[in-house]
């Protein structure tokens, strides 16, 4: 069995995710990044995107997706932390709403007026596509 | 002297109101327990952020940021004033209302932003009917959080405010909330350095990506948010602690009044009472002396 790494998912109403993982993977601003036990110490910034990680629960392995919105990923040699706005498991997407959101900011972001405005609404487009990734609606 | 009457119909209304505040004050501390509750969740989010930004402060030092830097020069003050939606809470907003009236004693110009619905209504009398308005109690606080710092960031970037500042309550305790009046931005490197360090010493080299300064500059937007989603959090503690005092107190003093009055009533019964005796007897004395 591969060696594991405290793994904890994080926003700002609550605790998603806390237990043990042999892999995380997450989209950084560098693109996909994947995490395993004894990773060098890093901090990096998270595009809104699918995270995945191999969970270890009782020596039985689990595989979680979530589509998560920006944040950010530390490993340090204690554990993997990921902080998120948001994060939502297939089950907590709603993808006539998300569908809705997702032309929403299309068109504000057509019409936004600075920069700032306008990578706050492609985060909101780039999330509402993670989450119909996830649920296969892309 | 009030009749009996009088007094039975006062110590009547008196219980009624007694009652209110009663069950207001069940109400609120119940309501306590979940704002106490959203905060204690809010923290690990609020250690980790803080975590991060220390880290990042030892390697990058002061990033080129808009909110690092000092806002447009000669531009008006921009506040966020926060207070409850609703009263009853004994002088919970109002201590918060006189704290943003002492800010524009000082920034006259202060363009003013508001949270909560107290709030709104005191924006609205110092002169600015039209401005950018929230309620605390918002279906989502997070949502609403972010709003209003979008609002308020992209205000300063663009030059219409040169700093943000923050007036709320801060939950010192379950007697004690007081108005506390916090400088957001320009966000300086000590700022962040004032949060308690959880895990104490600094945990060694660390790798950014793409480079501490980026990180931290989609960071500062992020750490902002959620300073006013936590605010929020603690109004929210801070007004049902604020409104459990008050109402506690208020059904104190509804059952001293209640003690009182029925002392008075039992009083005057007594009285009518004798008088009608004295009454009666002086009558069969007339009689029979007669």
């Amino acid at each position: 069995m591969p060696a594991t790494i405290p793994f904890k998912l994080i926003t700002p109403t609550k605790v998603v995710f806390e237990g043990d993982a042999d892999l995380v993977i997450a989209v950084t601003t560098e693109g996909e990044e994947g995490i395993l036990a004894h990773h060098a110490p890093f901090l990096s910034a998270l595009r809104p995107g699918v995270l995945r990680a191999n969970i270890v629960e009782n020596g039985a392995a689990r595989r979680l997706e979530l589509a998560t919105s920006d944040g950010f990923m530390q490993a340090l040699p204690d554990g993997v932390t990921v902080l998120v706005d948001d994060a939502l498991a297939f089950e907590d997407v709603d993808v006539a709403a998300t569908r809705a959101e997702l032309s929403e900011a299309t068109e504000r972001h057509k019409s936004a007026a600075d920069p700032m405005a306008a990578a706050r609404e492609q985060a909101i487009i780039d999330f509402a596509n993670a989450k119909l990734r996830l649920t296969g609606h892309h | 002297m009030p009749s009996v009457r009088d007094l039975r119909d006062r110590i009547r209304s008196l219980k009624n109101t007694q009652q209110i505040t009663k069950a207001m004050k069940q109400v609120a501390a119940a309501k306590i327990r979940r704002a106490e509750m959203a905060q204690k969740q809010a923290r690990p989010y609020a250690d980790t952020l803080s975590d991060m930004l220390r880290d990042l402060m030892a390697s990058a030092g002061s990033v080129d940021h808009p909110f690092m830097k000092a806002g447009r020069a000669g531009a008006p003050s921009g506040v966020i004033l926060m207070t409850a939606d609703k009263g009853l809470a004994g002088a919970f907003n109002s201590n918060v209302i006189r704290a943003g009236e002492i800010y524009r004693r000082d920034h006259a110009d202060a363009v003013f932003y508001s949270v909560g619905v107290k709030a709104r209504n005191a924006v609205r009398r110092f002169g600015q009917g039209d401005h950018p308005a929230w309620v605390l109690n918002a279906p989502s606080k997070i949502t609403a959080a972010r709003e209003v710092a979008h609002r308020v960031t992209d205000d300063f970037v663009s030059g219409k405010i040169g700093d943000i500042t923050l007036i709320s309550s801060k939950f010192v305790s379950m007697m004690s909330q007081r108005p506390e009046t916090r400088r957001l931005v320009p966000v300086t490197a000590a700022d962040m350095a004032s949060k308690p360090a959880e895990t104490g010493a600094p945990r060694g080299a660390v790798e950014f990506a793409p480079s501490a300064e980026a990180v931290l500059s989609r960071l500062l937007p992020k750490y902002l948010e959620f300073t006013i989603f936590s605010a929020m959090l603690e109004t929210d503690a801070a007004f049902y602690a604020a409104q459990l005092l008050a109402m506690n107190n208020a059904t104190d003093n509804a059952g001293k009044l209640i003690d009182e009055l029925t002392i008075q009533m039992n009083n005057a019964r007594q009285a009518a009472i004798t008088k009608e005796l004295l009454e009666i007897v002086g009558g069969a004395e007339a009689l029979s002396g007669a």
